[in-house]
Parts: C-alpha cells; sequence; structure tokens
C-alpha cells in the first residue's frame, strides 16, 4: 500500500515548510531552479522511489517587486520565466507519474490576480502554463484513477498598491497556513474523486 | 476594404511560410496590407509574399530565427528601417516539436528548452523589439495559441503548456500596454494545417477525437476562417479589444 502521507515536492523555504507542516508532509526538495542540466537525474531519481498516493508540487519564488516587461531584460526574463517554467514541467511530470493509481496531485503555484497582472508578466505566463501542465498530466494520468488540480495563490506577487476595489474577504493576500492549505487538502481528499484538471484560486476573492 | 497610401497597415508575422502563419499573411493581403513573412525559410517565405501581392497586399520577406532573440530583434529592425513604421506583430511559429506525441515525463531538456525558446522567448524579444514601434503606431500584438493551452494535452504535454503560458503572457501584457494604446490579444484556432495533418499521421485517432466534438464538423481554413479573425484583431474594428483569447475553433474547445 502506497504511503498515505503527502509527499510536499518543492523548493525550500518559509511558505513552503509552512505548507509541508500544515499538509503534515514528507518534505523533498526540488533540484535548484538555476541548474537546468540536473532536472532529468532529479526526475530519474524521484521516478525511482515508490508511488506515493499523494503529491503536491509547490515551487517558490523570492519575494521580487513588480517590473513591467519592457523593463525585463533577456536574462531577467531566463530568470523569472524560462527556469521556473521548465523546472515546473519536469516536477509535474514526475509527480503525475509517481503518483499511485487513484492517487492525488495537488500543484501550488504563486499567481497574481488579473488585476494585480501589470509588471508580472513572467508570473502570469507561469500560472497559466502551470494550469495547462495540470491538464495535461490529468489527461493523461486520470485513465489510472489518478487526478491532478491547482491551487493558487498571490501571496509573494502583491504590489504595495492593489489596484481598487478590495478583495471581498479580508486578509488578502492571505497565509499559507489559512489559506493554501485548506485548499490543497480539499483537493486531495476523497470529497475531491470527481474534480481533477481544476483550479481554486486562494485569493480572497481578488480574482473575482 | 483594400487600403493604399497611408491607411496600409504594416504587419510582421513569424512562421508564416505555411498553415496559419500563411493564412494570416493572405487575409491581410486581402486588406492591402504590407505584409512581412518573418522565417528561417527564405524560398519558402518569398513564395507566401509573392501569394500577398496575389491577393492586392504588398508582401516582404525577412529572415528571422524566432527563437534566438538577436535574430527577432534584427527582423524587426529591418522591417522598420524599410517602411518607418509598424502596425501589428503576430507571433504564430511554434517549435518543430509540437505535434510530437509525448508525456510529461518523458521529455528531454533539450526538446523543453525548444518549445521555451520559440513559444515563449520569442514572445519576449519580439516584444522588446517592437513595442516603441507599436506606441506610435497605436498598434496590435497577437499571439497564436491554442485550444490546447486551456485544456492541456495527454501526449502534446509540452506544446500545451507554452501555449497556456502564451495566454497568461498576452493577458498580463495587454494590462501593461493599454496604458500607452497598444492592444494584445490571442486566438487559438483550430485549423487544417501541414502541422495538423502530421499529428493526425502520429496518432490516427486524434481526427475522430478532434472533429467528433466540433459542432461545425470541420477543421478551420487557414485563411477564410483563421486569417480573416487574425486580420480583425489587427485592424482599428478591434480597437477596443485588448486581453483577450478568440476560439476561432469551430465551438471545438469545452474547456472555455
Amino acid at each position: 500500500m502506497p504511503d498515505p502521507r503527502p509527499l510536499l515536492l518543492a523548493s525550500d523555504g518559509d511558505e513552503t515548510q509552512a505548507l509541508a507542516r500544515s499538509l503534515d508532509a514528507d518534505f523533498a526538495p526540488l533540484p535548484d531552479v538555476e541548474a537546468p542540466s540536473t532536472f532529468e537525474a532529479w526526475r530519474d531519481d524521484v521516478l525511482a522511489d515508490a508511488p506515493r498516493e499523494r503529491i503536491v508540487v509547490a515551487q517558490w519564488r523570492p519575494e521580487t517587486p513588480p517590473r513591467d516587461l519592457i523593463d525585463v531584460d533577456a536574462a531577467a526574463w531566463a530568470a523569472q520565466f524560462e527556469a521556473p517554467y521548465l523546472l515546473w514541467n519536469f516536477a509535474l511530470g514526475a509527480a503525475g507519474r509517481r503518483c499511485a493509481d487513484g492517487g492525488a496531485v495537488v500543484a501550488v503555484c504563486q499567481a497574481p490576480a488579473a488585476l494585480d497582472a501589470p509588471g508580472r508578466t513572467p508570473e502570469f505566463a507561469i500560472a497559466d502554463g502551470v494550469l495547462a501542465l495540470v491538464r495535461s498530466v490529468a489527461a493523461a494520468e486520470g485513465p489510472r484513477g489518478v487526478r491532478a488540480n491547482l491551487v493558487t495563490t498571490p501571496i509573494g506577487l502583491t504590489g504595495p498598491n492593489p489596484i481598487a476595489p478590495a478583495p471581498p474577504l479580508d486578509g488578502f493576500p492571505g497565509t499559507i497556513e489559512s489559506h493554501v492549505a485548506g485548499a490543497v487538502r480539499s483537493f486531495l481528499s476523497r470529497d475531491a474523486a470527481g474534480l481533477t484538471g481544476r483550479v481554486l484560486s486562494a485569493d480572497g476573492g481578488r480574482s473575482l | 476594404m483594400t487600403q493604399t497610401g497611408e491607411e496600409r497597415k504594416t504587419v510582421v508575422i513569424t512562421g508564416a511560410t505555411g498553415g496559419v502563419g500563411r493564412g494570416i499573411a493572405l487575409a491581410c493581403g486581402e486588406a492591402g496590407w504590407r505584409v512581412w513573412i518573418a522565417a528561417r525559410r527564405e524560398k519558402e517565405g518569398r513564395e507566401v509574399a509573392a501569394e500577398v501581392d496575389e491577393r492586392g497586399g504588398q508582401g516582404r520577406f525577412v529572415a528571422c530565427d524566432v527563437g534566438e532573440a538577436a535574430s527577432a530583434a534584427a527582423a524587426i529592425e529591418a522591417i522598420l528601417d524599410a517602411d518607418g513604421r509598424l502596425d501589428g506583430v503576430v507571433h504564430n511559429a511554434t517549435s518543430g516539436l509540437s505535434p510530437v506525441p509525448v508525456t510529461l515525463a518523458e521529455v528531454s531538456l533539450a526538446d523543453f528548452q525548444d518549445h521555451v525558446n520559440v513559444a515563449l522567448r520569442a514572445l519576449h524579444s519580439l516584444a522588446h523589439a517592437s513595442f516603441d514601434a507599436l506606441k506610435a503606431s497605436q498598434g496590435s500584438f497577437l499571439l497564436m495559441t491554442s485550444e490546447a493551452g486551456f485544456e492541456g494535452k495527454a501526449k502534446l504535454s509540452p506544446y500545451a503548456g507554452v501555449k497556456g503560458a502564451q495566454r497568461g503572457f498576452a493577458r498580463a501584457l495587454a494590462r501593461e500596454w493599454g496604458r500607452d494604446g497598444v492592444r494584445v490579444n490571442s486566438i487559438a484556432p483550430l485549423a487544417s494545417t501541414p502541422a495538423m495533418e502530421r499529428a493526425f499521421e502520429m496518432d490516427p485517432a486524434m481526427a475522430e477525437r478532434i472533429l467528433g466534438r466540433n459542432p461545425l464538423r470541420r477543421l478551420g481554413d487557414s485563411t477564410e476562417d483563421i486569417g480573416r479573425a487574425a486580420r480583425f484583431l489587427l485592424s482599428d474594428d478591434a480597437r477596443y479589444v485588448t486581453g483577450h483569447t478568440l476560439m476561432v475553433d469551430g465551438g471545438s474547445c469545452p474547456a472555455v
């Protein structure tokens, strides 16, 4: 029987450690985002291990101020979009394949709400790309009963002056413990047995 | 609706030596626009440029390997040197690996990078190179994404991922560039193209899957269906449309 405890494949940091604690998950680090040459070997290692019933993937980026795309040069684009996006591909491919029959994969991705998109083109592109990748995993692994879903959060991507109106719920952009972990647990649970390829925006209603 | 003189728009289309890109070029030619075919293959590019002439436009060719930032920038610079203006940029080129069936757990780093370079690095390069010109012309930036970017694909996962990322890129950039009067939109087409035919050959069940859910029961024509929709988004008729993804797929995609 696969271990029912969630496995969290994640970049190391305060937020992902908080997520691991909230989910009572085993933590396994993603490879260094700045070393793409290691991604294939990392994936091979992940796939060599025993299947897990519940796998969460979370790549977290250091907080950066919003910057218009015209001010994001080629090197910054490679660092802010290309490298993390490539790592998402490997992480989700490995998670989906390693997940046990009938299991669940949940991705946790930082994503600004549309109103806060200016200055966040790399992050916005990653989030929409990750959604398509999650749905690809859902389609590829669904015949084995594996579900794949996405939770997005604006934590770490808010600017100093969000565009009005304020989100309907207080506490924007939320916390891992109070806003994100619950959405992840919902997708991991048997109560979500009929849900796959879906996205929950844990943003206090900011994306409405 | 043919335009001449100062009314004539100047647009550039990447990957326009065939398929949807060629269809957009011909549709823009029908409007009398000056159409730059930006591609690696000069012979095929000049042939499409000649077809644009035949449709009433002015076809031009500019060499461009759009996955290379310097090449994309040089192509835009060459167009501005020649015409002094640019009203529209269409990024249509995709990786040659796009129709190759593969799951996400099996893709090599090199193949992932090729998808990312042609789909996204090119967007970054084209946006940087063209922004000032588009701001001056109050022009339009158009991305050709895919229904795969909405719903994902079990066996075309890298392609689906970059198409989803392109859509996010367009939605965010529209909110940045709108301040300067530049519109950014996407089209998710479903067209009969050499790439689609190749994908059908590699996955014979794909044709039945695609057409079986299509209310119009046919693939789109690259010029008359997709090209003219693209021309609308590039035109002044769409001057209040930005941040939008137009599904030109015969109603096929249920994920929207």
